[in-house]
């Protein structure tokens, strides 16, 4: 296929204002009294100078420490946050799978929140209702599915979020962290789904901390420290190399990919998210 | 700092197959929508034109109407669901307005209730459109912060939900008004149907203010106090409760300058009065419309890549 994602020399920079809810009251009172209006900001670069492309067929791993700009690249791709410097070209069908669940109105049933979920990604009462039946099926939510949300369980709320959001094949598939959701039963369940989706999609970028699924899902892994891509390459020497040199962490025992590592490596690698703090 | 854009999306031949698998018509085209627009290029440099982003803005829009459809019907059903009454609220509510209204008013002015009631409903109707529409939508791209940060959403979506909503309820309004003034003996005539015309305008009119004052908002958090009086006081300029004959002849040509007395008095001519409004009675609603229209645009084509940062 030839979809394909672009990224040229982005910057993407924050500006994080000491003063959160500006008011026009202050400004006016400072006008008036001749001070300096500037407000105390302070600029950091969540992404720096970023070169990346990941072309059809690639299933990319995101790998980094907390804050290290994973989640903000997504967001970039999908088109929430516009770089100030450099480009951004996406070909193809962007489906986020970033924070599932976003835009539920919890004063609606679940069936309606289905319907409106579906609208903001794009689709039609039509499409929806053609789609409604395998969703609750899937979410196993039947007998309540016409209960106001706000009586739901998460992990209700949880199922009910990843039936909508996986319902279709997308092209470009975005993943963040969204392996785990509700029971074991389900979570077996949503496993499968996902593989499917990743199997299906033309290009899937992974940002996970766990990598035991980077290893299992990727081809390619890029590692991003401080905004910067630091590494880029085959899925289990970029594991080797952010539990090295980034992470502090000893390298994880090569295994076979089939095979769910270790308990070891498995705890070392839930620890990773507390472990450094920078 | 500089600027990024977003370039317009272009539309080829990879759509969404899948979709178009299961049976769908041609509405799986407007697919694109927020989520995945199939070929999408945002840069740093901005060298928009201002046409190419006003056509961006409208196909963006055109994408996500089943959105803005849902929550638009969301937003009235929670408004309405949790009462017995339901949407006869909407019926209701500026009834009992108008009733309240008109037994002070047509008192103050010695006006005969009955015609003097129509009077104040046809006028009340388009100016509280208007200000529940510009209050409720200063708030709405700071209220929807959430969304914004979660998932690609056009910055006017916002704002123009809650402009539709006040709209939806606008219509019910005026339900009641038909039949409010048929009852107490107003005979209306064909020109009621001029009030699509007239309200598609000043829909227009009050979403751009709208549109203007939730990106303001974002810069000036404090705003919706000072609209909030700003617009109480605008209240009594147009002469909704009063009849214009209070006002001194020596100023009763500022209100060719007054937009929205202009807007009451297109309703009142066509539904009241049973005739064409004039074109001097146009002009200024027209005039105003475009200005605050094309403002609103500049103001969100200037500051969309920014906006995002200050939530």
């Amino acid at each position: 296929m030839d979809s394909f994602i672009q990224i040229d020399d982005a910057t993407l920079r924050f500006r994080i204002y000491r003063n959160r809810t500006p008011a026009l009251k202050e400004s006016v009172i400072a006008a008036l009294t001749k001070k300096s209006t500037a407000d105390p900001v302070l600029e950091f670069d969540a992404l720096k100078n970023l070169n990346l492309r990941i072309s059809g067929g690639e299933r990319l791993g995101v790998i980094g420490l907390n804050g290290a700009g994973k989640s903000t690249l997504l967001k970039m791709i999908v088109g929430i946050y516009p770089p100030q410097k450099g480009s951004v070209h996406v070909k193809g069908k962007v489906t986020p799978l970033i924070e599932l669940g976003t835009g539920f109105d919890h004063e609606l049933s679940g069936r309606e929140n289905i319907y409106l979920n579906g609208a903001l990604l794009g689709r039609s009462f039509k499409q929806m209702r053609s789609l409604e039946a395998e969703i609750i099926d899937f979410s196993g939510l039947e007998e309540k599915i016409d209960m106001p949300i706000k009586y739901y369980s998460s992990g209700m709320l949880g199922r009910l979020a990843f039936s909508i959001g996986t319902i279709i094949e997308p092209e470009i598939l975005l993943v963040d962290e969204v392996f785990s959701t509700g029971d074991a039963q389900f979570v077996n369940k949503a496993k499968d789904r996902m593989h499917h989706m990743i199997t299906k999609s033309s290009i899937v970028v992974i940002v996970s901390h766990s990598m035991e699924h980077i290893i299992q899902f990727c081809n390619r892994v890029v590692v991003l420290h401080k905004g910067e891509v630091v590494a880029s390459g085959d899925p289990q020497d970029m594991c080797d190399y952010y539990h090295l040199n980034i992470a502090g962490l000893p390298v994880m025992p090569r295994q076979p990919k089939e095979e769910t590592s270790s308990p070891v490596a498995a705890a070392a690698a839930a620890a990773i998210p507390i472990a450094v703090p920078h | 700092m500089t600027k990024a854009t977003i370039d317009q999306p272009k539309i080829s031949g990879v759509t969404e197959a899948s979709l178009r698998a299961s049976g769908q018509d041609a509405e799986s085209e407007a697919l694109s929508a927020i989520a995945g627009q199939l070929e999408r290029t945002i840069q740093s440099s901005s060298g928009e034109s201002f046409i190419s982003f006003a056509k961006r803005t409208l196909l963006e829009l055109t994408n996500i109407k089943f959105a803005l459809a849902s929550f638009v019907v969301n937003n009235l059903r929670r408004r309405y669901r949790r009462s017995v009454l339901g949407f006869a609220w909407s019926l209701l509510n500026p009834i009992m307005t108008m009733c309240v209204m008109t037994a002070v008013f047509s008192m103050l002015f010695h006006q005969d209730p009955r015609s003097f009631g129509v009077y104040v409903f046809t006028g009340l109707l388009p100016w509280s459109f208007f200000n529940d529409s510009v209050l409720a939508g200063s708030g709405s791209i700071t209220g929807a912060e959430s969304f914004l940060k979660k998932v690609y959403i056009p910055k006017l979506f916002f704002p123009l939900v809650t402009v539709s909503t006040e709209g939806a309820n606008f219509a019910f309004s005026f339900v009641a008004l038909v039949l409010l003034s048929t009852i107490l003996g107003t005979q209306l005539s064909w020109s009621i149907f001029l009030v699509v015309p007239i309200f598609a305008l000043l829909f227009l009119f009050s979403f751009s203010c709208a549109l203007f004052f939730s990106i303001a908002t974002v810069y000036f958090r404090d705003l919706a106090h000072i609209l909030r009086v700003g617009l109480g006081a605008l209240f009594y300029t147009v002469p909704i409760v009063y009849p214009t004959t209070v006002v001194p002849e020596r100023f009763q040509y500022l209100y060719a300058f007054h937009p929205i007395s202009r807007f009451a008095e297109l309703f009142r001519i066509s539904v009241c009065e049973g005739k064409t409004p004039g074109l001097e009675v146009w002009i200024a609603p027209i005039v105003a419309t475009v200005l605050v229209f094309v403002i609103a645009l500049y103001t969100l084509k200037k500051t969309e890549r920014d906006i995002i940062f200050r939530l």
